[in-house]
C-alpha cells in the first residue's frame, strides 16, 4: 500500500470531485502544447525546405502535382499547380516527356537522374533532375519527389570556357601557321623579285610574246605574294594576345582592313552591294586593334548572314545592301555604323541579343558567342554598342568609341 | 474549530422521484447507460422499471447484475470491461450498498484503468469518473451520498475502502416508495446500519456542526420510526427512514466513521457476513468503549434515544446504550457475535486487520487490536 491514510486525507480539503470539465481543460492544454510543438517543427521543416534553391515537386504516380516549393512558384508565378500535370507546366504537352525520370524511379525504386532543356517564359533553361520514389505505408499511394536544378548558367559558362579554349588554340595555331608561311613566302617573293630584276636581260633574246607572258606572270606572283603577306599579317594581328597594350589607331583602317579580309567573301555573292563610306575626319582612337577588328568582323558577318535567309534555305542565296560607315563622335570619339537590309530582329529578341549563347542561327552555323564578345570588347574600350531593327527590313548596329584618352579605359 | 469540508451530491428526494431519472441522465449527456443492480431487484421488477423509464427517452441501457452482497474486485473489473466494450457513457447504480459500491468501482476502473486495489485508501483517484446517478433501494447504506466505496479483495480476504470525492455521485435519487418491496429483515438491517453511521460519525474526530445535526436528526428519525416501519411497513415511516439514512450518509461521508465499521469491514472481508447484521451486535459495545472520551456527545445521543420513551436527562449515556440494546432485542435482530460467526478462532486476525482500516482513523478513542479483541469478546 502507498502511504498510510491520515485523518487529513479523509477531510480532503484540497481534493474535489473531478469533473470532465477539468479533464477537458487539461487535454486542451495538452493539445495546445503539442500543437505548439508541432507548429514549431513544421516551421523548422518549412525553413529547411525554403532553404532549398532547386525546384521541388511531389508528384503522384500519374505525374499530377501534389505540392511544390517556393522556387517553383518563382518560376511560375500567379499559378496554381496543384492537381495539374507536371508535363503540362514544363512542356505544354499532353503526354509525359520521354526522358522523364519519375517513371523509372517509381518502377525501379531507385533515385534516377536526368538532364533536360525546358523552355520556360521564353527562355531556354537546362535542368538537372533527380527523381526519388516516395513509398511509405503512411501514404495512400506512391509518390515521387522531383528536384530540378537550374544548370543553365553553369552550362553557359562551360560552353564559354570551351569556346575560349578553342579560340586560344586557334590563335596559337594561326600564329604558328602564319610564321611558317611567312618564311617560304619571303623566299618566293625574293626569288620573284630576282626574276623581275633579271627579266630585262631576256628582252630580245626570247620571243616577244613569251617575254610579255613572263613579265605578266612575275607581276602576278609578286602581287599575290603581297596579298599573302597581308593575309598573314592580318592573321598575326588577330592572334596577338588580347592583353596587348592599347595603342593609337585609326578606326578607318581597322574597318577597311577587315572589309578587305572579307573581300573574297563579298565577291562570291554578286547580289550583295557593299557601300563603304569612311569619313576621313574620324579622329584616331585609343584601343586594341585585334579586338576591334574582331568586333567589325562579327558585325559584318552577322549582317551578311541576315541577308541570306531571304533566299532559298538549302542553297545560301545572299542579296541586299551592306553599308559600313564611320563618322566622328562627340568631341573626339569615333562612330561605326553597320547596317544591312536583311531579315531584321524580332522585338522579343532585341533584349537578348548580347546575351551569351543566344542565337537564332541553325545548329552548326553559330554558337551565339559573337555579339556577346563584341559587347564586352566595346565595353572594355569604354564604348557602347546599340542596335535598331525593323523585322523584315534590316538592322543597324552602332558602335561608339570614346576619343583619344587612355585614362577612359575601363 | 479546524477547517472542515461538507460535500454531498445533488439529492432528489421524494416518492416517485424516480421519474426524474431520464432527465437527469440526459442532462449529464448520457446516450448509452450502464445500469448496475442485482438479481433481487430484478425479481422485484425495479430493474425493468428503470430500463423502461430510460427507454421512454430513447436512452439505451447496458445491464450488469453480477454483484454479490459484498461486491468482489473481479466483479468490478468485469463490469468495467463491459462498460468500456459497450461504450457506455453514464453509470446508474440501483440497489443497496453493494450494487452502488460496485457501480463506483466500475466507474473508477473504466476511467482510471488499472486494478481496483490500486485506489485503496484516500484520494488516489486522479482522473474524472463517468457521470453517476445512484438510486438507493435500502434506507441504510448511505453509499449513494458518500465518498466511500467498499470492495472485497478476494485474495487478501479483506474489504478495501476507496475514499475519494470523485466517488460522490452527480445525482442521488432517493425514492422511498422503492422500500415498499423490501423484507422486514432488510429494512431492519439497513436502518441499524444507518443508525451506526449516525452514531459513529456523531462522535467522530472529524464531526462538524454540519454533520452533527444530520447525525442527531438521523438517530431521532430512526428511533421514532423503526418499529413502526418494521411492523407495519407504513409508507410514511419508511419515508422517514429514508430521510434518516440520507442524513446519516451526509454525516458519515464528511465526518468519517469509527472502529465499529472498521471491525464490520474486517468481519465482512473474512466471513462474508451481511454488513447490516454486524451493527446491532457491535454498536453498543463500541459505544461503551468510546464513552470515556466523548461523554457529552454520548449523553446527547442518550437524550435523543431516551426521548422517545422517557423525559430527557444528562449523564444518562449508559442508559441510552442499554435502551438501544433493548430495542435491538425487541426487534429480534441478532445481538451476539457468536450467532453470526462460525467460531471465534479468527477473531485475533480480524481485530488486527481492523486496526489499519480507514474507518478506525476517526474513532474518538485510539484502539489497539487488543482493545478491539475486548469489544469482540464482550459481544461474543
Amino acid at each position: 500500500m502507498k502511504g498510510k491514510t491520515t485523518i487529513e486525507d479523509l477531510v480532503g480539503i484540497e481534493h474535489s470531485k473531478l469533473n470532465f470539465f477539468q479533464e477537458l481543460q487539461q487535454s486542451i492544454e495538452e493539445l495546445k502544447e503539442s500543437n505548439k510543438e508541432l507548429e514549431e517543427q513544421r516551421r523548422e521543416t518549412a525553413a529547411i525546405l525554403d532553404g532549398i534553391t532547386d525546384v521541388m515537386m511531389v508528384l503522384s504516380e500519374d505525374l499530377r502535382i501534389i505540392s511544390v516549393n517556393h522556387v517553383f512558384m518563382q518560376l511560375f508565378p500567379d499559378s496554381d499547380p496543384h492537381g495539374q500535370y507536371c508535363y503540362k507546366y514544363f512542356r505544354h504537352s499532353h503526354t509525359p516527356c520521354r526522358e522523364c525520370p519519375a517513371f523509372r524511379s517509381l518502377s525501379t525504386d531507385t533515385v534516377c537522374r536526368e538532364t533536360a532543356i525546358f523552355r520556360i517564359n521564353g527562355r531556354n533553361m537546362q535542368f538537372e533532375m533527380v527523381a526519388s520514389p516516395l513509398k511509405s505505408p503512411y501514404l495512400p499511394e506512391h509518390r515521387v519527389l522531383i528536384f530540378k536544378r537550374d544548370v543553365t548558367l553553369e552550362k553557359e559558362y562551360q560552353a564559354k570556357f570551351y569556346q575560349a579554349e578553342k579560340m586560344a588554340t586557334m590563335g596559337v595555331l594561326a600564329a604558328g601557321v602564319a610564321h611558317e608561311i611567312n618564311n617560304p613566302l619571303t623566299a618566293v617573293t625574293g626569288f620573284a623579285e630576282g626574276i623581275r630584276r633579271r627579266l630585262p636581260k631576256l628582252r630580245g633574246l626570247v620571243d616577244d610574246q613569251l617575254f610579255t607572258d613572263f613579265q605578266e606572270y612575275t607581276d602576278t606572283i609578286l602581287k599575290e605574294c603581297l596579298r599573302c603577306q597581308d593575309i598573314v599579317q592580318t592573321l598575326l594581328t588577330f592572334s596577338r594576345p588580347s592583353s596587348a597594350e592599347f595603342s593609337q589607331l585609326s578606326l578607318n583602317s581597322v574597318v577597311s582592313e577587315t572589309v578587305w579580309l572579307l573581300h573574297n567573301h563579298f565577291k562570291k555573292h554578286h547580289n550583295i552591294k557593299v557601300n563603304l563610306n569612311l569619313d576621313e575626319t574620324v579622329p584616331h582612337i585609343f584601343g586594341d586593334e585585334a579586338q576591334l577588328k574582331q568586333v567589325v568582323l562579327n558585325l559584318l558577318t552577322n549582317a551578311l548572314d541576315s541577308m541570306s535567309e531571304t533566299g532559298n534555305k538549302d542553297r545560301c542565296y545572299f542579296s541586299g545592301v551592306l553599308a559600313v560607315e564611320t563618322a566622328p563622335f562627340g568631341e573626339s570619339g569615333a562612330k561605326l555604323i553597320v547596317s544591312d537590309t536583311g531579315c531584321g530582329i524580332p522585338p522579343d529578341n532585341i533584349d537578348k541579343l548580347f546575351e551569351p549563347f543566344f542565337t537564332t542561327k541553325n545548329v552548326g552555323k553559330g554558337i551565339g558567342i559573337g555579339l556577346s564578345t563584341c559587347y564586352s570588347i566595346v565595353r572594355k574600350h569604354g564604348g557602347e554598342i546599340t542596335v535598331t531593327s525593323t523585322e523584315g527590313k534590316g538592322s543597324q548596329f552602332t558602335v561608339t568609341l570614346p576619343g583619344n584618352r587612355g585614362e577612359q579605359r575601363v | 474549530m479546524s477547517v472542515t469540508k461538507f460535500a454531498i451530491p445533488e439529492v432528489i428526494f421524494g416518492n416517485s422521484s424516480l421519474r426524474y431519472l431520464a432527465q437527469c441522465a440526459l442532462r449529464l449527456g448520457a446516450r448509452r447507460i450502464f445500469l448496475v443492480s442485482d438479481p433481487g431487484l430484478e425479481k422485484a421488477g425495479w430493474v425493468q422499471h428503470v430500463i423502461d423509464i430510460l427507454s421512454e427517452d430513447r436512452l439505451e441501457c447496458v445491464y450488469y447484475n453480477d454483484v454479490d452482497s459484498n461486491p468482489r474486485d473481479w466483479q468490478v473489473h468485469e463490469g468495467a470491461r463491459l462498460y468500456t466494450e459497450e461504450r457506455a457513457d453514464l453509470i446508474i447504480g440501483l440497489g443497496g450498498g453493494s450494487p452502488i459500491d460496485a457501480a463506483k468501482g466500475i466507474a473508477t476502473i473504466a476511467s482510471n484503468g488499472g486494478r481496483i486495489h490500486d485506489y485503496e485508501g484516500a484520494n488516489r483517484i486522479m482522473r474524472p469518473l463517468p457521470p453517476m446517478i445512484f438510486i438507493p433501494t435500502t434506507a441504510g447504506s448511505g453509499s449513494d451520498i458518500s465518498q466511500y466505496c467498499i470492495i472485497t479483495d478476494v485474495e487478501r480476504q479483506l474489504k478495501m475502502s476507496i475514499i475519494s470525492r470523485s466517488l460522490v455521485p452527480n445525482v442521488s435519487i432517493i425514492d422511498p416508495s422503492l422500500l415498499l418491496t423490501k423484507t422486514v429483515e432488510l429494512i431492519l438491517a439497513s436502518a441499524i446500519d444507518a443508525l451506526a453511521h449516525a452514531v459513529e460519525s456523531y462522535v467522530s474526530r472529524l464531526a462538524s456542526p454540519f454533520t452533527e445535526t444530520q447525525a442527531l436528526y438521523a438517530i431521532r428519525l430512526i428511533m421514532e420510526n423503526l418499529e413502526t416501519a418494521a411492523r407495519t411497513r407504513n409508507p410514511a415511516a419508511l419515508e422517514k427512514l429514508s430521510i434518516a439514512s440520507t442524513a446519516a450518509g451526509m454525516s458519515f461521508s464528511n465526518a468519517g466513521l469509527g472502529i465499529g465499521h472498521a471491525l464490520a469491514h474486517s468481519l465482512g472481508g473474512r466471513y462474508d457476513v451481511l454488513h447490516g447484521l454486524v451493527h446491532p451486535v457491535l454498536l453498543p459495545h463500541v459505544m461503551r468503549y468510546n464513552l470515556p472520551v466523548c461523554r457529552e456527545k454520548m449523553d446527547n445521543i442518550a437524550a435523543v434515544v431516551l426521548q422517545s420513551c422517557d423525559p430527557a436527562g444528562t449523564g444518562r449515556a449508559l442508559e441510552g446504550i442499554e435502551q438501544l440494546e433493548h430495542m435491538f432485542r425487541s426487534l429480534q435482530v441478532t445481538t451476539r457475535l457468536r450467532d453470526i460467526l462460525p467460531d471465534d478462532s479468527q477473531l485475533e486476525q480480524i481485530c488486527k486487520m481492523a486496526v489499519p482500516d480507514e474507518c478506525a482513523l476517526t474513532n474518538p478513542r485510539e484502539a489497539t487490536w487488543t482493545d478491539l479483541m475486548g469489544i469482540c469478546k464482550e459481544a461474543w
